[in-house]
């Protein structure tokens, strides 16, 4: 390729990266600023004198509807309510996947079936009748039912994620081990669960990224103590009580995207195999 | 050998240990997910409101969505949203995609840098598309102080517009996804198969057109099917953007289900147009998995 | 006594059928081969011996006991894979230490045997590293060690050699005789190299669409091939297939041959035993080398279409009964295309087959 083409070429590539950055880079330039600098000047702006009021006041004394103590408490709900979804969905989902591709048995091929259909399924139609169950159990509202949730509506796509990686594991291997004496559990501690540490990485962090980032459960199925951060973030920057904060609700939108953010760049590459994977899945 | 057969099992555990262990999984699946639409189905032939009631009404619900000028909008808009949603969405990321394959140095940098939005949840994309898009202090205020005075932008409070403000934040946050998919798939299509092309005497361009692209067929359709998945279930961004609003100009069938089931006590209605989602990404999803479940079972 | 017996064992899936009944016995100490195009049901065969898959029908026999029932591990059986089937994770100590380990073996006997299979194998200095960081003849050695770490009463090769390259299989299938020559053991050995099957085994059967074609040792199987797929399948170049009409000349039984113009008539031994099929079509099997040059000007003028020098022989390629036709000569004997030699076929080698049937005669 010619010379002024491939100038053309970095010039597209770079203006595009400034289109993905720039959101960022307002988020974290408002949230910096006060108020009246917001009013001065405008979005593109630096800011003059750097201050973390905005970020002070996001965390701990912002107002998410009547109460008014910030993003902290919604932020450790959802770490507690991520934790052992993001645990229990994983382990459920390598045993299926061990089971499905190493021991199939009659019928197995019709639930992985099932559960693939179980990947596409708008989960509005489960809304109505999971409420009323989770009432029924006394866990409305509660932390242990949204973790119950993520883990039903997360077992589908974890058991595919594990079920595609062992179907590249030889099947001779589990014969070898078979003949060396070794049975369903003793193959899959010392064999296959070594093999797994690549699909692991990628199953937790999507599973991390996907309750992480969830709205929707969160918004219907949780109240008050157990609320997660993304409905902490919505009520927080659409409450009509007050005139708009812009610099708090920045740093409040910041706040519920670190931690995904940190994972991406910490752990990009496994994000990306992810997302292949998860091609599949959608 | 191409027949594949199951192994053989010997004994109470290796006989019984694969189904029970896959038992919870699937009873929790079979209950919770097939279950709860049977249920969910049934809620919606009853005359439910603020709380479930199983008179029967039979298709009255659907009468009743089918005359709603609310839901009409929404299904509209989805139109609207998905199209051009999934066509910005794939022209964006498909040229970058192209674009990247250019032996391009930084390609690692950019690629993190269009993929970042991911990563993020949609309340938070929808909670800064609303702060530039505000029409005080956002981007009008921006072109008025480079000089562009007449400059005006309300669509996110114009109800004739607002429904594009999400389309703007959705291709931000998702043709990042594209660009990774169509660059994975170009990365996998064989070297050879261009160099041969060249010696042939094509253009880069003609190479694209004629050989690259359409070897990338399942790669498109693999995308197209997650990009429709993702607009027919797009409730977040909505919520955080507009809420809906102006009025309901802005309602996407998610937030309509979620509106009428939980905040104004039309349950049965809810459900009616939840079961309409679910039809309307049946009719798309089953002949896909279909068509892949037999394509897998015969390579 | 019998250290493997399989007994009428038939396998399908729905409804195909891959073994349709299979009948052999090996006594102990013996080196079976099991050998056939892919495709032919003989690794279905090798895991239902190995337990791996279940038969539909019929009995397998291991040590003269049923082991129908009996699961894989408890079938005192070790085998060694076409993939090796090494544990990843796991270095080569460790490969061969699980099956121990899972047995119960105490540990200290676990490091008598290590060194005991890693002398005879000569891979003490591989024993700390892992799998990816061995060369394939290596991987191959320790898959060996690995079944050799037990002693079974039988041992299972599926298609060792078949990943390794031209020069380390010769080495390797060395290296299994003499290693089966020092321990005695039995063995069953797939694979669809007919050299391989040649060299190794005390007993071949030759298999082809989930049937067994011949069962014997490899001598008889080359002589006296039971059909034309065998005789196709063992040597190498193949066996020629001439066809031509039986005739009796004066009392004796032979085959006219052609080749161009010329022609000759070839007389078979001990023909009597043809006596049923004279004036009918048969096809004629001469193995290559089964052609000697005919000094005195007789036998059949053969236009040379094509020479293949391999060395130590020539193939020469021509035309007779209007089919190609390879003579593995002495290179100093060869002539160079578009010349003619006298060619006369070793018919007191040669064998008979029916067109129809594809079975020999007599």
């Amino acid at each position: 390729m010619s010379k002024p083409w491939r100038g053309v070429l970095y010039a597209v590539l770079l203006i595009a990266a400034l289109y993905y950055l720039l959101p960022l880079y307002v988020m974290l330039s408002t949230s910096l600023k006060t108020m009246d600098e917001i009013r001065a000047g405008n979005l593109l702006s630096l800011p003059g004198a750097i201050s973390f009021d905005a970020w002070h006041k996001a965390w701990g004394t912002a107002c998410t509807g009547i109460e008014c103590s910030g993003l902290s408490g919604y932020f450790w709900n959802s770490v507690r309510m991520v934790i052992p979804a993001v645990l229990i969905s994983t382990a459920l989902g390598a045993l299926n996947g061990y089971v499905l591709s190493k021991w199939r048995f009659r019928g197995s091929e019709l639930a992985f079936a099932m559960l693939l259909f179980g990947l596409y399924i708008p989960f509005q139609v489960l809304l109505l009748p999971m409420a009323q169950t989770l009432g029924w159990f006394g866990l409305a509202r509660s932390m242990a039912g949204l973790v119950f949730v993520h883990v039903v509506c997360g077992i589908a796509g974890t058991t595919l994620f594990f079920r595609n990686f062992y179907v590249g594991i030889p099947d001779e291997l589990i014969k070898a081990a078979r003949l060396d004496g070794a049975g369903f559990w003793r193959i899959f501690l010392r064999i296959v669960l070594p093999m797994s540490l690549p699909i692991l990485m990628v199953t937790l962090i999507w599973q991390f990224t996907q309750i992480w980032n969830d709205f929707l459960f969160g918004l219907v199925f949780s109240s008050g103590e157990s609320q997660p951060i993304t409905v902490g973030l919505n009520n927080l920057a659409n409450t009509s009580t007050s005139v708009k904060e812009y610099n708090v609700n920045m740093a409040a939108a910041l706040i519920a995207a670190l931690p995904t953010i940190a994972v991406y760049v910490l752990a990009g590459k496994y994000f990306v195999r992810g997302l292949a994977a998860g091609a599949v899945k959608g | 050998m191409s027949v594949t057969s199951r192994p053989a099992h010997y004994g109470f555990a290796e006989h019984w240990l694969p189904r029970l262990v896959l038992a919870p999984s699937f009873l929790l699946v079979l209950v919770f997910l097939y279950g709860f639409i049977a249920w969910n189905g049934a809620l919606s032939f009853t005359a439910s409101r603020l709380l479930p009631n199983y008179e029967w009404v039979g298709l009255a619900q659907y009468e009743a969505l089918f005359a709603s000028e609310r839901w009409w909008v929404a299904v509209h808009n989805l139109f609207i949203f998905g199209v051009l949603f999934i066509g910005g969405a794939m022209a964006v990321g498909i040229v970058l995609a192209i674009l990247l394959d250019q032996k391009i140095r930084l390609e690692g940098a950019l690629r993190t840098i269009y993929l970042y939005p991911l990563a993020l949840s949609f309340i938070v994309t929808g909670t800064a598309w609303g702060w530039m898009l505000n029409p005080g202090l956002g981007l009008e205020k921006l072109m008025h102080d480079w000089g562009y005075a007449g400059f005006s932008f309300d669509w996110l409070v114009n109800p004739d517009r607002s429904i594009y403000t999400i389309v703007i934040a959705g291709i931000w946050q998702s043709s990042g996804f594209v660009m990774a998919l169509f660059l994975a798939g170009l990365r996998g299509i064989d070297d050879s198969i261009i160099k041969a092309a060249q010696i042939d005497g094509a253009s880069l361009p003609r190479i694209y057109w004629r050989i690259i692209l359409p070897a990338m067929r399942p790669v498109f359709f693999s995308t197209l099917m997650i990009l429709a998945h993702i607009a027919i279930k797009s409730f977040d961004l909505v919520m955080a953007l507009t809420g809906g609003g102006p009025g309901f100009s802005s309602d996407l069938p998610a937030t309509f289900m979620y509106q009428m089931a939980f905040t104004r006590g039309q349950m049965g209605l809810g459900a009616a147009s939840a079961m309409m989602m679910l039809v309307t990404v049946s009719a798309v999803v089953v002949p896909y998995l279909y068509s892949e479940l037999r394509r897998s079972r015969h390579v | 006594m019998g250290a493997l017996a399989i007994k009428n064992v038939t396998k399908r899936f729905g409804d195909t059928h891959i073994l349709k009944g299979i009948d052999i016995h090996v006594d102990s100490g013996e080196f079976l081969i099991l050998v056939g195009p892919s495709g032919c049901g003989k690794s279905t065969l090798m895991n239902i011996i190995a337990g791996l898959e279940s038969p539909s029908g019929g009995e397998v026999h291991i040590a003269d006991r049923i082991v129908n029932d009996v699961a894989p591990k408890d079938r005192d059986i070790a085998m060694v894979f076409q993939s090796y089937a090494l544990y990843p994770t796991m270095n080569v100590r460790q490969n061969i230490a699980f099956g121990l380990e899972t047995r119960g073996v105490p540990k200290k006997e676990q490091d008598e045997v290590i060194a005991r299979v890693a002398k005879m194998l000569q891979m003490d200095h591989l024993l700390d590293r892992k799998p990816g960081q061995l060369s394939g003849g290596q991987r191959q050695r320790v898959a060996m060690g690995r079944a050799l770490a037990r002693n079974p009463k039988l041992f299972l090769f599926d298609e060792p050699l078949s990943n390794l390259d031209a020069k380390l299989r010769v080495e390797m299938r060395t290296e299994i005789k003499q290693l089966h020559h020092r321990l005695k053991t039995t063995i069953v050995y797939v694979t669809h190299d007919q050299i391989e099957a040649m060299t190794l085994g005390d007993k071949i059967a030759v298999m082809k669409d989930g049937v067994i074609q011949q069962f014997g040792s490899p001598q008889q199987i080359y002589d006296t091939p039971a059909n034309l797929f065998v005789a196709g399948f063992i040597g190498s170049p193949s066996m020629n297939f001439i066809p031509a009409h039986l005739a009796s000349e004066g009392g004796v039984i032979g085959v006219s041959l052609q080749s161009g113009d010329a022609a000759c008539f070839a007389p078979l031994l001990d023909s009597q035993r043809y006596a049923a099929y004279v004036g009918k079509r048969v096809i004629v099997g001469v193995r290559p080398e089964q052609w000697d040059l005919a000094a005195d000007g007789g036998g059949l003028a053969c236009k040379i279409n094509l020479t293949e020098p391999t060395g130590p022989d020539t193939i020469v390629f021509t035309q007779i009964n209007g089919i190609e036709v390879q003579a593995r000569l002495h290179p100093r004997d060869a002539r160079s295309p578009g010349s003619v030699l006298h060619l006369r076929p070793d018919m007191s080698k040669a064998v008979l087959f029916d067109p129809e049937t594809e079975i020999r005669i007599g």
